[in-house]
């Protein structure tokens, strides 16, 4: 597995690959975009505070980064009318004159006008494309691209079962959450984000304030640090699980973040996959965390856990409720099975963790 | 006008389409007459009925003279299994509903397992901007309904056997196209109305209330809900939008500025007149 790291300049290519990066991924708008279509979003993100600069920035990233690829994100959700045919003359431009290895994208319509122009093969759906089980797998690998993202709003269990042979899958690894899914939410950062202000409505009263609290975790917990870590959302004691359920490549979230932080959350899931390639248990690979990063706090309720599944055995279980059907009478609690080992037989699998 | 009724039980279809509207909005609609009872859920696996649920509101359409339209949401592996076992019980019973998909894989699953079921393509389907806020500067909206758009994903879903395309109002326009732009094989337009989905998602609040503090959220993606969300949408206040929003579940929905909604109305064949906000 790759850790895939996030860029907006070409300086931050050799700290990067020095943390542990093997891959990277950025924004870069056409030229003229704004002068055409005003502030429509090319890559999801503010293209002064995300974005690369220009071509000629990433160029200088393509070289920096000696043969590791790099990924140009046109994942908008959506685009304006005659922004399409403009994208796809971009794309091509990318791959076949900048060294750009892939094209990230959302909107069905530009995927489809990629893959008639016969790139498909150098597309990444993007999570926002909400590829969640097999049969959308199946789709999108019939439509001849190479890879996909795979939204955060899964469990280990469901990835386990949607990654179907015959396409690379990306899996998200640490920082910035979503309290939507990020494909199912139709609102834009440009007003800042729609969910900072949501409460659950109607005086909710203490719900609301454990509904502020997951939201603040999702938020790397105010945006805060420990020791230079993100406390943000994480999936390193999930790594090999995810390494058996087929994962190639593992997102690391925060193209606007500043360099340091994101040299700390690459050397971060370095050390975690090192510890996770050698044979640890979930618990190790916490422990390693830990001790690097500091705040066990955070870990101990799996209050950052971007996969809790993987400690599926330790969460709280729904209370006993009144059911309001007769399905909902007849639903049991479905169990998502956790591959643990003993610890007095892990060494046995170690070297084999699949 | 067609109509589709989202109502919330099989027993309420009213005689007038529009009566099935919220107050406040049935002015805007033209006269009509149903032609379609949906059921199911658009946004949460949960929320998909089960079989008896099913049947009866199959049945209900029948005695109407109406069709029974089954809405699925994007699914889980799990929630993809939910779907066909609830399409084979159907089938099993002689029960043929169209099928609202909103996901890739119940598309799929239609077309190997359920060839003979009419196909809809839902409003998830159709990712376009529909941020309230942004209605703040332009009450009207910000739509071109420039048909120029989705012109691929139309012509795709034609292929792939998908009689109608839905939507609800967004800021953008266009995904519908025009009425005849397929040529022979025509994609039915169809406007969810009065409630746009502004986002959605696995973390819901309400489910989380079933939990001890430190659960549910994330933790509790997977498991089974009861639904404690069904037939009560929460008022929601926002600071930064005076339109109305309400919380299903673990969806956030609002209502558009009237403006904004009659320019939808003409580009619409079908419209699904939900009686409440629901997932």
């Amino acid at each position: 597995m790759k850790i895939l790291a996030p860029l907006k300049a070409a300086d931050e290519v050799v700290p990067l690959c020095e943390a542990g990066a093997g891959e990277f991924y950025c924004g870069v708008a056409p030229p003229g975009w704004e002068e055409a279509f005003g502030s429509a979003s090319v890559h999801r993100r503010s293209a002064r505070a995300a974005g690369v600069p220009g071509l000629h920035d990433l160029d200088r990233i393509v070289a920096h980064a000696q043969g590791r690829p790099v990924f140009a994100t046109l994942n908008a959700p959506s685009y304006p009318a005659g922004a399409v045919p403009r994208l796809v003359e971009f794309g091509r431009a990318l791959v076949e004159h900048h060294g750009v290895a892939a094209l990230i994208v959302a909107e069905m319509e530009l995927m489809l006008a990629l893959c008639e122009a016969g790139l498909a093969a150098r597309v990444h759906v993007s999570s926002l494309a909400t590829c969640r089980n097999p049969g959308a797998g199946a789709f999108f690998r019939g439509l001849g691209v190479s890879r996909v993202i795979l939204p955060r709003h899964m469990t280990l269990a469901e990835i386990e079962t949607t990654a179907i042979p015959g396409l690379e899958w990306e899996a998200f690894l640490m920082n910035d959450g979503c309290a939507f899914e990020e494909g199912t939410c139709s609102t834009t950062h440009a007003f800042k984000p729609y969910c900072i202000d949501d409460t659950v409505g109607h005086a909710q009263g203490k719900l609301d304030e454990r509904y502020a609290f997951w939201k603040w975790t999702l938020n790397n917990c105010g945006c805060q640090t420990s020791r230079g870590y993100t406390l943000g959302p994480c999936g390193l004691c999930a790594l090999p699980r995810l390494e058996c359920a087929g994962i190639d490549s593992l997102k690391v979230v925060g193209r606007e973040a500043p360099l340091d932080r994101k040299v700390a959350s690459v050397r971060l899931a370095a050390i975690a996959l090192g510890v996770a390639e050698r044979g640890a248990s979930r618990e190790s690979i916490r422990d390693a965390v830990v001790a690097e990063r500091g705040a066990p706090e955070l870990c101990e309720n799996a209050h950052l856990c971007y996969y809790p599944d993987v400690w599926s055995d330790a969460l709280p279980r729904q209370r006993e409720a009144r059911p309001a059907t007769p399905r909902a009478a007849a639903a049991k609690r479905r169990i998502v099975p956790i591959r643990a080992v003993p610890a007095e037989s892990r060494d046995a699998v170690r070297g084999d963790p699949c | 006008m067609d109509y589709g009724l989202r109502l919330t039980s099989p027993s309420e279809v009213p005689s007038d389409p529009r009566a099935a509207c919220p107050d406040g909005w049935r002015d805007l609609l033209p006269e009509g007459r149903t032609v379609a009872l949906y059921f199911g859920s658009e946004f949460c696996e949960d929320r998909l009925p089960d079989p008896a649920e099913a049947k009866a509101w199959c049945e209900a359409a029948h005695d109407r003279g109406v069709e029974a339209t089954l809405a699925t949401p994007l699914v889980s592996p799990e929630g993809l299994r939910s779907v066909e076992r609830l399409l084979d019980g159907l089938a099993v019973a002689g029960l043929r509903p169209a099928v609202v998909f909103n996901d890739w894989g119940v598309l799929g699953l239609l077309r190997e397992r359920h060839a003979s079921l009419p196909r809809r393509a839902g409003r998830l389907m159709n990712r376009s901007l529909r941020d309230p806020r942004a209605y703040r500067d332009a009450p009207g909206g910000t739509a071109t309904h420039d048909t120029g758009r989705h012109v691929r994903l139309r012509a795709l879903l034609r292929t792939l056997g998908v009689g109608a395309i839905e939507t609800d109002a967004d800021l953008e326009g266009g995904y519908l196209g025009e009425r005849d732009d397929g040529g022979a094989v025509r994609l039915d337009r169809t406007l969810h109305f009065p409630f746009t989905y502004a986002a959605s998602g696995r973390g819901c609040p309400l489910k989380a209330a079933l939990y001890p503090e430190g659960g549910g959220f994330a933790q509790a993606f997977a498991d089974p809900c009861p639904a404690p969300c069904r037939g009560r949408p929460l008022p929601v206040q926002r600071p930064d939008t005076a339109l109305p929003h309400w919380r299903a579940g673990n969806t956030l929905f609002y209502e558009p500025p009237r403006e904004a909604m009659r320019s939808w109305l003409p580009r619409a064949d079908r419209i699904v007149v939900h009686a409440m906000a629901a997932p």
